[in-house]
């Protein structure tokens, strides 16, 4: 029985990768004061980010309780005696803890093994992918964990934010704490590192940011896969993706949006990009 | 969710218990908040050993009734507290113990009559209250609290979610009320704790303490840029003396007589509790007065005194490690207070004041080098008359030294902002130069003396234009400067201009001379900064 892949919302996988691939996705949680969604399964991206600019209510997220892991471990142990569950990073939302949790909850027998992947978007999404393709060759539970702790360092993300505010508003800054306190508009550039949101750089208008993002790929030698991704610029995402084929024809590039619940800190008009090395 | 229309004595031990645990979880990050009354870092964790013995004394409760519970806490607090954050604290819940005399249970009303007594207490026994401390927090939830003190049926987690949302909004406004902490662009830590604790109180009684096993207390983020760096905090206020505090146990003490004995001893004075226990609390450059005046009133226990120098250092230490990799020190020469404030706010390690007509000299360079807590160095000399005494720093230090030419403060800016905190020196001063050439830099001032420069004839007083650093043009106005030399750049590969405007120079003026470029270049980004610099009346970044 091939091992099955579990997710959760924050890796940006789209519905059709998931489904094409075999991975089944746990939503996290967006919240607007009273009203509770589950992440892009009941709110669509667009509305999210429609009311993040325009409502005067700041959603909060919160990870999967336990007891939704349960439900989708269960399931799963109908069909395999094996699941591989990749995390969000456990320095940015409690889902791990929700995942490993719900390990010792089930009565079926089905060994379960939780991974923190310490990234987010598709830093996470391009790790679980590539976990899922192998699974589909026959690997087995520890062969595949064993590549997914391999991978974690070579999946590289950065992050364009149009503004700090949402970041901010969150609590979420971190490290990225010392790009605050600017008097210029700047726009940040971050990085997840250990597991945190990181800064890296910052520029001053969006076309240097794209450029950023452009010229971040020619510095990795092997590439494996590569990920672009929008919050509400999709025209400014299909730009980077088409610069970069030009000099990337053979990697493939896939395109998702940044999942709500990141966008909450990552505010409107980010982009992202990630870079997976080969081995 | 269920009203909870009153609590007795175990309820309220176990949410303050729980509101322990809550606060523990964020003890440190409430510790790297701390700078007033000094940068000792410490308010975190000494609220939260202030709180462990109170609810360690909740333990030792006779009854479980309300009073006897919560007189058992405020004597546990008395006995523990531990810096000015703990004395506070102890007097927040003297007040509820005062108030819940006798009592059995509690109910919402008599909860709101209680922080009323609580916010009283805490003003007392301290000799001079500071506003935009957890003083003005516990003030701002009593006064929001106040309309309910009437009536029996109100739910307490109802009453609980006012004082949460009251103590948010109150820290939150903290920087706006303490000068320190808005230079800092910090809430007050001890205000920040003081919500935690009732934050923590609110979720137990709402039952969810499964999920608070999983998650963390929110620090309240201000809107407040910070001005100065960590190192710069409070600065004014060194020497610091002795953080000095001990418990006197004695009969019949007169907290009011002591509290004038030892006012002029030293600041932050706080003396609280009975006439058979006393806490103290003073920062004071003569420990031994202080301490020779109260063993003649009682016996002391939990004597501390420490050097708040080295409390001091520690916390420069604590910050070094919150703040983003300072493994290369960033040092800037920079004329002008805005101007010093945006390079602040940019991350730079240190400025050196200095630039056209006033530069610096290697020894000044050298000093706040050798200063930086880095044995990397990256200098920013910001105009082309320095760049050669900043590449003489290189053979008078051990530390290794990278000059990036800057030779305008707009090259300066652009250096600074690419500077990429994950790479090696080598790399980021490659990174800083090609980013530093990539921005235009336009400087108006007026004319000293009259001249002729090739075409441009120039009479005295009149504003003149240069082009990285070369003069250009001449006009009646700024404006018409400006205009002649964005003329001739081709402005089809610009984004951003950003305009700092001189010492000499009003802020509506640079406003007109902005939205004059804005209508004939809609398409670009202009911000307008006051720079504060002398002599140029405008440098402007194109970029």
């Amino acid at each position: 029985m091939a091992v099955k892949i579990v997710t959760d919302s924050l890796s940006d996988i789209t519905d059709d990768l998931a489904q094409e691939l075999g991975i089944t996705v746990v939503p996290l949680y967006v919240r607007f004061g009273e009203e509770v969604y589950r992440d892009r399964v009941e709110m669509t991206t667009e509305e999210f980010y429609r009311r993040l600019v325009q409502g005067d209510i700041f959603p909060t997220t919160t990870q999967p309780p336990p007891g939704d892991f349960v439900d989708v471990y269960k399931k799963l142990a109908k069909e395999t005696d094996e699941i591989l569950v990749v995390t969000v990073s456990s320095m940015l939302s409690g889902t791990y803890q929700s995942a490993l949790q719900a390990k010792d909850r089930i009565d079926e027998k089905c060994r379960i093994e939780v991974i923190d992947s310490r990234k987010v978007a598709m830093g996470l999404g391009l790790i679980v992918m590539a976990a899922a393709k192998t699974a589909g060759a026959g690997a087995n539970l520890d062969e595949l964990a064993d590549c997914v702790r391999k991978a974690i360092p070579r999946s590289h993300l950065v992050i364009y934010f149009d503004t700090l505010k949402y970041l901010a508003k969150g609590g979420r800054i971190g490290k990225a704490q010392g790009l605050m306190g600017a008097m210029l508009s700047i726009k940040p550039i971050l990085t997840i590192k250990d597991g945190e949101m990181a800064p890296l750089t910052r520029v001053r208008s969006p076309a240097a940011g794209l450029d950023y993002l452009y010229n971040f790929v020619p510095g990795f030698s092997k590439i494996e896969a590569l990920a672009v991704e929008h919050a509400t610029t999709p025209d400014e995402a299909d730009e980077l993706v088409e610069r970069l084929s030009a000099i990337f024809p053979k990697e493939q590039i896939y395109r998702a949006i940044v999942s709500p619940v990141l966008g909450t800190h990552a505010g409107p008009n980010a982009l992202a990009l990630t870079v997976l090395e080969a081995e | 969710m269920k009203p909870i229309n009153s609590i007795g004595g175990q309820e309220l031990r176990e949410m303050f218990a729980a509101a322990t645990g809550w606060l523990e979880k964020s003890s440190a990050e409430i510790d790297a908040l701390n700078v007033f009354p000094v940068p000792d870092g410490d308010t975190g964790t000494n609220m939260l050993l202030t709180m462990r013995s109170t609810i360690e004394e909740a333990y030792r409760a006779p009854d479980h009734s309300a009073s006897a519970v919560a007189h058992a806490m405020a004597h546990g607090a008395l006995m523990g507290a531990r810096g000015n954050s703990g004395v506070i604290l102890s007097q927040i819940l003297r007040g509820l113990a005062q108030s819940f005399t006798e009592k059995e249970s509690f109910t919402a009303a008599e909860l709101a009559g209680a922080l009323q007594a609580s916010s009283a207490m805490a003003y007392q026994g301290i000799s001079n209250p500071v506003e935009g401390t957890m003083l003005t927090v516990i003030k701002d939830v009593a006064a929001a609290v106040q309309p309910e003190m009437t009536g029996n049926d109100k739910d307490l987690i109802a009453i609980m979610e006012t004082v949460v949302n009251a103590a948010s909004e109150s820290v939150a406004n903290t920087p706006k009320l303490l000068n320190v902490l808005r230079e800092a662009g910090v809430v007050d830590a001890g205000g920040q704790g003081l919500h935690t604790i009732f934050d923590g109180a609110l979720r137990f009684l709402r039952g969810e303490m499964e999920q608070m096993r999983f998650r963390k207390p929110q620090i309240i983020v201000t809107d407040v840029h910070p001005t100065k760096l960590p190192q710069m905090i409070a600065a004014d206020e060194i020497p610091y003396g002795y953080c000095t505090e001990f418990l006197l146990k004695g009969e019949k003490l007169e907290t009011e007589k002591i509290r004038k004995k030892l006012e002029k001893k030293g600041e932050s004075l706080i003396v609280v509790g009975d006439d058979s226990a006393a806490r103290i609390h003073i920062h004071t450059l003569e420990p031994g007065d202080v301490i020779a005046y109260a063993t003649g009133l009682g016996t002391l226990h939990q004597v501390s005194i420490r050097n708040m120098d080295e409390q001091h250092q520690d916390y420069l230490e604590m910050q070094r490690d919150r703040g983003p990799t300072v493994d290369t020190a960033i040092v800037a020469v920079v004329a002008g207070d805005g101007l010093a404030d945006v390079f602040t706010s940019l991350g730079v390690t240190a400025i050196v004041p200095g630039g056209q007509t006033m530069n610096p000299s290697t020894k000044d360079l050298l000093q706040v080098v050798e200063e930086a807590a880095s044995d990397k160095v990256i200098i920013l000399p910001n105009n082309k008359n320095i760049v050669a005494t900043a590449n003489q720093v290189q053979s008078l230090t051990e530390k290794r030294i990278e000059v990036v030419p800057s030779m305008t403060i707009p090259q300066g800016v652009a250096a600074l902002l690419a500077f990429d905190y994950e790479a090696n020196l080598e790399s980021n001063i490659q990174i800083m130069t090609r980013a530093m050439s990539a921005v235009k830099t336009v400087e108006i001032c007026r004319a000293v003396r009259s001249a002729k420069l090739g075409d441009l004839k120039i009479k005295r007083k009149q504003p003149i234009g240069f082009l990285d650093g070369d003069l250009v043009a001449v006009g009646e106005s700024s404006l018409e400067v400006l205009n002649k030399m964005l003329s001739k750049l081709g402005l089809s590969k610009i984004e951003v201009i950003t305009i700092y405007y001189g010492a000499d120079t009003k802020s509506a003026e640079a406003e007109q001379v902005a939205s004059d470029i804005r209508s004939q270049y809609p398409q670009l980004q202009i911000e307008v900064v006051r720079g504060g610099q002398p002599h140029y009346n405008y440098i402007i970044s194109i970029e």
